[in-house]
Order: structure tokens, then C-alpha cells, then sequence
């Protein structure tokens, strides 16, 4: 028993004079935590902001009434203008609000047809595009939309009867019924007949903010609100939701063998093997290069072999758009491959450069998207995402596989992964030359 | 022939060269004798262009070397102090890899691998992994690795680290073939007794300042005095402390006497006399001169503490 206890103590002393894997037992969680945390457990952190696009081509009034209300609600920003090449700003109409998600500016627009709701309509209409290159953000989206516009289905319900009436008795007879029910109910409540006659100017917000009301309302209701939604982008991919994670999950598993892969600098330091090799006709930067292009065109082997394998097992369509899928995974593994040879440039030792790389790693995937979208990140993590590199590779290859965007519309991702490639590599031979690394 | 030259290397917590001069002739057998953190691997480090030196410069054949100058290398094999190889690839794969570095062409250099393989036992085991591989077997491959591209000069830096004396000799009788074939060899130890059995000539490296050198007769002439004979303290020989007396000067160590001869003293007579008074031979030991004791002379420390 007492050997038992000495070796335990003996395990426990060594694991304590390894920082890296303390700092992997327990750091690395508490961040990850944190982060996963701050989206799935307060209540606060609600999404706010969402951006959509809008159209509103109705004079109705319940229609002009849903836009001022979505105007102010926090939880989605309505975008109606775009700025063209000559910096003109644009108001939206139907045609340009779909190009502008198909293009994947934004991933959903509402429109408001002409007809949305007219003096005889029984039924409002919306018209509702998207692009659900983001399943979960589309649903969140859509669940949140309806809240919003459920809480108005009160006002269109009392319009939708009104029109309903008159349709079945006539004009003359739904009148003569309008005024006859107003007057019934300016009798016992004592409400002033002419308020209750102009339906449409009723205040909706007074009591429909009750959640459970609306709630109820929307069963209800189902008919009387027509959401007519088109999926503008990614119909014909054959594997939504394989195709939507493939890019993460590879970025991530590229950057742990890429981080590998630089780390080896440190073994073959230690060994003596790179004083072997320097003591042939071999100079420091021979090997800084050998092994930046090798990390690079395993990164590419890598990748090119899981989307292959990604096409095998799920089907996934890399051959219809592979040109700019081979640039995406250029610029991907030569950020990645930087990321990697900075990490051996700050650490002294292997098991620093193996630890700090993990926590990185895992907290750059959590904040970049490649395990679940970005947009339900709080705003300041959201705006620390787009500092990471898996962030601009993830929605690159997301572009590529799902949209089939063209070489000109990932030029950005490919220029944000190169310069960061290139601005990391003159920091990282910065500190090859100060250091002592070999 | 290469020529070092007021060479001084600082890092940031020690010198460890310290104003370095040494000449070192073509098909000499030179060794550099000094104790841990002497500035062996240092000047070896330097000697291959793996660092540059804060002040001085390094010759070979009149040709600078330095960290930039990478044709001069093929001129020089390096044995580093640890065993630098791959131990996940096999031995072959190792000296390819090695080979292939200095633009040896890939037929030769199956052919070249073969016969360094060869020379040191090792064709038989080329296809096994270095970490297989027993200390010593280790350490002669990671002397193949140094010759493939047939250099003039080899430097090793201590090749001979934790191996069992049968590999010991193997790599002395490899190397000392090597020079007699013409090789210049440098060789660092903090072993007295390899620089004595294999060098021709000798530098004693202390702090990073050569605080002697030459042959192993010239260095030994150094010591004050040449000889000592020990004699075991036991009954016979406390009785018979008059006796040595009239041979030299006696003195009283802790565990034994240390008798310094007179000048004149002729061994035999000495032997003669223990002889006739019944003193056994094993009570007695000749002390020779030795590096250790040279080095002991000169810094008042031990080689190995
Ligand atoms: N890269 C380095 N950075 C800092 N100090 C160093 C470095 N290399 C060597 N030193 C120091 O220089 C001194 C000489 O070291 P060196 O390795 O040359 O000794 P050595 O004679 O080869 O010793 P050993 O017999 O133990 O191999 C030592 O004090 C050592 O700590
Ligand atoms: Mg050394």
C-alpha cells in the first residue's frame, strides 16, 4: 500500500513539472468551457443583430407596421440598402435582395410582396429566401422571425376576419354585421364604436407580448400567415449537413498535424540530427524552407485526401467546383503550415510547443466555426473569430462546397489566409534567427 | 591543415572559448583532452560552421570557415557528441539520407553506404531500425554517417560515449585505420587514456583556454617529476620504511606510501632489494607519468570529478 502511495505521489510531482500537460488538463477545459458556456448557458446572451435583408413592397398598413416593429426589435438588423461599385446606395428590391443571398452576403431576406395584404386578403403574405449554408443559424433565424411576426397576428387576424366577412356577406351586409358587433361591444365595454370599427389601426402591441399568447396564436393562425420560403442556395448539394462540417473538422485536424510536424524541429534538435545536417552543405534557411514546404504539401495531401474521403463516404461534390477548392486548400494549408512553424518559433521545447499549439488549436476551431457557426458566439468572441484562421478557411471551403463560389468571390478568404500566412512567417523567422532553437 | 586563430566564443552565461590557438597538421591523429563544459563540442561547433565565433577566425587550407561558407564542409565528416540518426529508420535509410545531403549520386551512394556499412560491421544489420540497435552499434553508425563523402578531416566529439570496452577498441582500431589511410582526425574525450593510446599529438582544454599542448612525451615532460612508485601499507613494508628512504624521498599518503626517487635510481637495484627483504611484488606499483596527473599539475583539479 505505502509502495502504492509513493508512486502515486511519485506521478502526481511529474505531472506537475509537466506545465504542458497541467495546462492541458485543466486550462485548456476551462476555456473551452467558457466558451461553450457563454453560447448554450445564459440566457442573456440571446442573438441579437442578426442581419437580414428586407424588402417591403406593400402600402398595407399591418405590412408597414411588421417592418417598423422588426426595425426596433434587437434581434435582427434589417438590411435594405446596398452600396453598388460607384458607391451609390441601393434600396433592395426583390431581384437584387435574392442575388445578394445567393451571393452569400447575407444568409436570409424577407420580402413583403405588393400583395401582402390587401383590402380583400384573407391571408397575409410573406415571402421568405435563404440560404441554409448555416442549418442552425437558418433555424434560429426562422424560429425567431415567426415569434416576431406571430406577435402581430392578433391585428391580421381581426383584418384577415373582417375581409373574411365581407367576402361571404357582401359589402353592404358586412358592414350593417361590423357595425352591429362594434356597437354590441361598445355597449358592454363601453368602447368607442369607431375605434373598434378601424381594426387595422388597432394597437397590436398592447397585449400580444406575452410569449405564451403567441404561441398559442401560432397554431391557429396557420393558414391565415402564408411564409412562403425559397431556398435560394445549396438545393442541389447533395449532402447539406456533411458538407457544411467537412471544411471544420479538416482545418482542425490539419492544424494538429501541421503543429506535429513543426514540433519534430524540436526532436531532431535535441537528437543532434540537425548538427548532422548543418555539418553537410546544408544552411539553417535550407531547413526552415525544406520544412516549411514540406508542412505545406502534406497540408495539402491531408486535405485533399478528407474532402476525397468526405466525396466517398458522403458524397460530397469537390469535382464541380475543384479549381477553386485546390486554391482554398492552398491558402489553407499555408496559413496553417505558418501557424504551426510560429508555434515551434515561441516555444523552447517540444511539450511547450505540443501544449500551447493544443489550447490553441481547440480555442481557434471553438471561436472560428469549425464546430458550430459563429453567429451564436457573443458579439466579442464573434469579432475575435474573424483574428482566427480556421474562421476564413471554414467559410472559404464553405463558399466553395456549398455555393460553388467562383475564384474572384474567395479571393477574399485566399487574401486574408496568405497575408496572414506571410505576416506570422516573418514573425516566426524573426524568432528562429534571435532563438536558440537549432 | 587547419588553423585556429584567436578564437573566443561567449554565451550569454559562460565564455567558453576563451582566445584559442591551435594548429592542426594534415594526417595527424589530434586530440583535445578536457573535462565537462571544457569547450570541446564548442570549438568543434565552430570547426564545422554550425556557430560563428565572437572574435578569431578558423582555417582549412587557407579557406575561412564560417556559418555561410557551405562548400568548405565537404571537406570535413563530424561525428557529433550524440548519436544523431533516426532511430525510427532503418541504417541504410539513415546513411541515405545522410549521403544524400552532400549531392551524392544515388548509384554511388548505395555503393559508398555498402562499404561504410562494411567497415564497420554493420552491412549484416543495415535493414534494422537504429532503435534496435545496441549503444555500441549506434555509435559506429554514427561514424559511417561522418564518411560517406569521403572527407579529409574527421572530427569526432567523444564517439565513444557509454560503450562496452569490445566496441571501444572496434572504433579505436576503425579510426586509427582511417588516419593511417590518410585521414586527419580531431578527436575530444575527457578520457586521458584514449588521448594517450591514440593521439599523436595532444591539446588540454580547460574553461575554454588551451592550457597545454604537444606531444604525449612533451606534455608529460611538463610534470616535475617522472616517476613514483606506490607501496601498499601493510606490516612488512611499515617495517621497512628505512629501506625506501635510502631509495628516494618517502612520503606518508593515507592509504599507501608514494616514494619519489632519486634521480639515479636504476629499477632493477630497487626490485633487487625488495627481493632480498621479502617484500611481496604485488605491495608495489610503478606510477607513471600520466595526463591526469599533468592535468591535476596544472589546474589542481581532477579530469573527471
Ligand atoms: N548553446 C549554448 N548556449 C549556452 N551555453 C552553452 C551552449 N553550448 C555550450 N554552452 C556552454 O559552454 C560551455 C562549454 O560547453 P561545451 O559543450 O563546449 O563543453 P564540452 O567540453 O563539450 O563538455 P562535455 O565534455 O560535457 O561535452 C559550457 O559551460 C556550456 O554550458
Ligand atoms: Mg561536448
Amino acid at each position: 500500500m505505502k509502495t502504492i502511495f509513493h508512486l502515486i505521489k511519485k506521478d502526481y510531482k511529474l505531472f506537475w513539472l509537466d506545465k504542458p500537460a497541467v495546462s492541458l488538463t485543466f486550462l485548456v477545459p476551462v476555456v473551452l468551457i467558457y466558451i461553450f458556456g457563454s453560447i448554450f448557458g445564459r440566457p442573456d446572451t440571446a442573438p441579437t443583430g442578426i442581419r437580414i435583408g428586407f424588402v417591403n413592397n406593400s402600402n398595407n398598413k399591418i405590412a408597414k407596421k411588421l417592418e417598423s416593429v422588426l426595425d426596433t426589435t434587437k434581434t435582427f438588423k434589417l438590411v435594405k440598402n446596398y452600396t453598388d461599385d460607384k458607391g451609390n446606395v441601393i434600396k433592395f428590391d426583390t431581384n437584387s435582395i435574392k442575388d445578394y443571398v445567393i451571393k452569400g452576403n447575407i444568409s436570409a431576406a424577407l420580402v413583403l410582396p405588393e400583395d401582402a395584404f390587401t383590402d380583400t386578403s384573407t391571408s397575409f403574405k410573406i415571402k421568405f429566401y435563404y440560404d441554409p449554408k448555416n442549418q442552425m443559424e437558418m433555424q434560429i433565424i426562422e424560429g425567431l422571425l415567426q415569434q416576431t411576426v406571430m406577435m402581430q397576428m392578433p391585428g391580421i387576424f381581426m383584418a384577415s376576419m373582417q375581409h373574411k366577412a365581407k367576402e361571404y356577406l357582401g359589402e353592404q351586409k358586412g358592414i350593417m354585421f361590423n357595425k352591429k358587433i362594434a356597437s354590441l361591444v361598445s355597449q358592454y365595454y363601453g368602447v368607442d364604436t369607431s375605434k373598434i370599427l378601424n381594426w387595422t389601426n388597432f394597437n397590436f402591441d398592447e397585449d400580444t407580448s406575452d410569449a405564451d399568447t403567441s404561441k398559442k396564436t401560432a397554431n391557429v393562425f396557420k393558414d391565415i400567415l402564408q411564409l412562403d420560403k425559397e431556398q435560394l442556395v445549396g438545393k442541389e448539394v447533395n449532402n447539406p449537413n456533411a458538407t457544411r462540417s467537412v471544411g471544420g473538422w479538416a482545418m482542425m485536424f490539419l492544424l494538429f498535424a501541421l503543429t506535429g510536424a513543426s514540433t519534430s524541429l524540436f526532436d531532431e534538435n535535441k537528437s543532434g540530427v540537425i548538427l548532422r545536417i548543418l555539418s553537410s552543405p546544408v544552411s539553417r534557411t535550407d531547413i526552415l524552407w525544406s520544412k516549411y514546404l514540406y508542412n505545406i504539401s502534406l497540408g495539402v495531401i491531408q486535405l485533399l485526401v478528407l474532402f476525397f474521403m468526405g466525396y466517398l463516404l458522403f458524397n460530397i461534390d469537390i469535382f464541380s467546383n475543384f479549381f477553386n477548392l485546390m486554391l482554398m486548400i492552398i491558402a489553407a494549408a499555408s496559413a496553417c503550415t505558418a501557424f504551426g512553424m510560429l508555434i515551434a518559433a515561441v516555444s523552447k521545447t517540444s511539450a511547450q510547443a505540443n501544449g500551447l499549439g493544443t489550447f490553441i488549436i481547440l480555442v481557434m476551431s471553438a471561436i472560428g466555426g469549425a464546430w458550430f457557426p459563429t453567429f451564436i458566439l457573443p458579439p466579442f468572441i464573434q469579432a475575435l473569430s474573424k483574428g482566427t484562421l480556421v474562421y476564413w478557411s471554414v467559410e472559404g471551403f464553405l463558399d466553395v462546397l456549398w455555393r460553388g463560389a467562383n475564384t474572384i468571390e474567395i479571393l477574399p478568404y485566399v487574401g486574408v489566409l496568405l497575408g496572414m500566412s506571410a505576416v506570422i512567417n516573418i514573425f516566426s523567422i524573426i524568432r528562429f534567427k534571435k532563438g536558440n532553437i537549432f | 591543415m587547419i588553423s585556429i586563430k584567436n578564437v573566443t566564443k561567449k554565451f550569454p552565461s559562460v565564455t567558453a572559448l576563451n582566445d584559442v590557438s591551435l594548429e592542426i597538421k594534415d594526417k595527424e591523429f589530434f586530440g583535445l583532452l578536457g573535462p565537462n563544459g571544457a569547450g570541446k563540442s564548442t570549438l568543434m561547433n565552430l570547426m564545422i560552421g554550425y556557430i560563428g565565433a565572437d572574435a578569431g577566425d578558423i582555417y582549412i587550407d587557407e579557406e575561412k570557415i564560417s556559418q555561410h561558407n557551405l562548400a568548405v564542409r565537404k571537406q570535413i565528416g563530424f561525428v557529433p557528441q550524440s548519436i544523431a540518426l533516426y532511430d525510427d529508420a532503418t541504417a541504410f535509410e539513415n546513411l541515405e539520407i545522410f549521403g544524400s545531403l552532400f549531392g551524392i549520386r544515388k548509384n554511388l551512394l548505395r555503393a559508398v553506404i555498402a562499404e561504410n556499412l562494411n567497415r564497420v560491421q554493420l552491412y549484416e544489420r543495415r535493414k534494422d531500425k537504429v532503435k534496435n540497435f545496441s549503444g555500441g552499434m549506434k555509435r559506429r553508425l554514427n561514424i559511417a554517417a561522418s564518411l560517406l563523402h569521403n572527407p579529409k578531416v574527421l572530427l569526432c566529439d567523444e564517439p565513444t560515449v557509454g560503450v562496452d570496452p569490445q566496441s571501444r577498441n572496434a572504433i579505436f582500431d576503425y579510426l586509427v585505420k582511417l588516419n593511417e589511410e590518410g585521414k586527419t582526425i580531431i578527436y575530444t574525450t575527457h578520457y586521458m587514456e584514449e588521448a594517450e593510446r591514440l593521439c599523436s599529438r595532444i591539446a588540454i582544454i580547460d574553461s575554454g583556454k588551451i592550457i597545454s599542448s604537444g606531444t604525449l612525451d612533451e606534455l608529460l615532460q611538463l610534470l616535475p617529476y617522472e616517476q613514483t612508485i606506490l607501496i601498499n601499507k601493510n606490516k612488512t613494508t611499515e617495517s621497512k620504511l628505512e629501506l625506501f628512504k635510502s631509495f628516494g624521498k618517502l612520503l606518508n599518503e593515507q592509504e599507501k606510501y608514494e616514494l619519489k626517487p632519486f634521480d639515479h635510481l636504476k629499477l632493477s637495484d630497487f626490485f633487487k632489494a625488495m627481493e632480498e627483504h621479502g617484500i611481496d611484488y604485488n605491495s608495489i606499483d610503478l606510477h607513471k607519468p600520466t595526463l591526469e596527473a599533468l592535468f591535476l599539475h596544472l589546474t589542481g583539479r581532477r579530469l573527471r570529478d
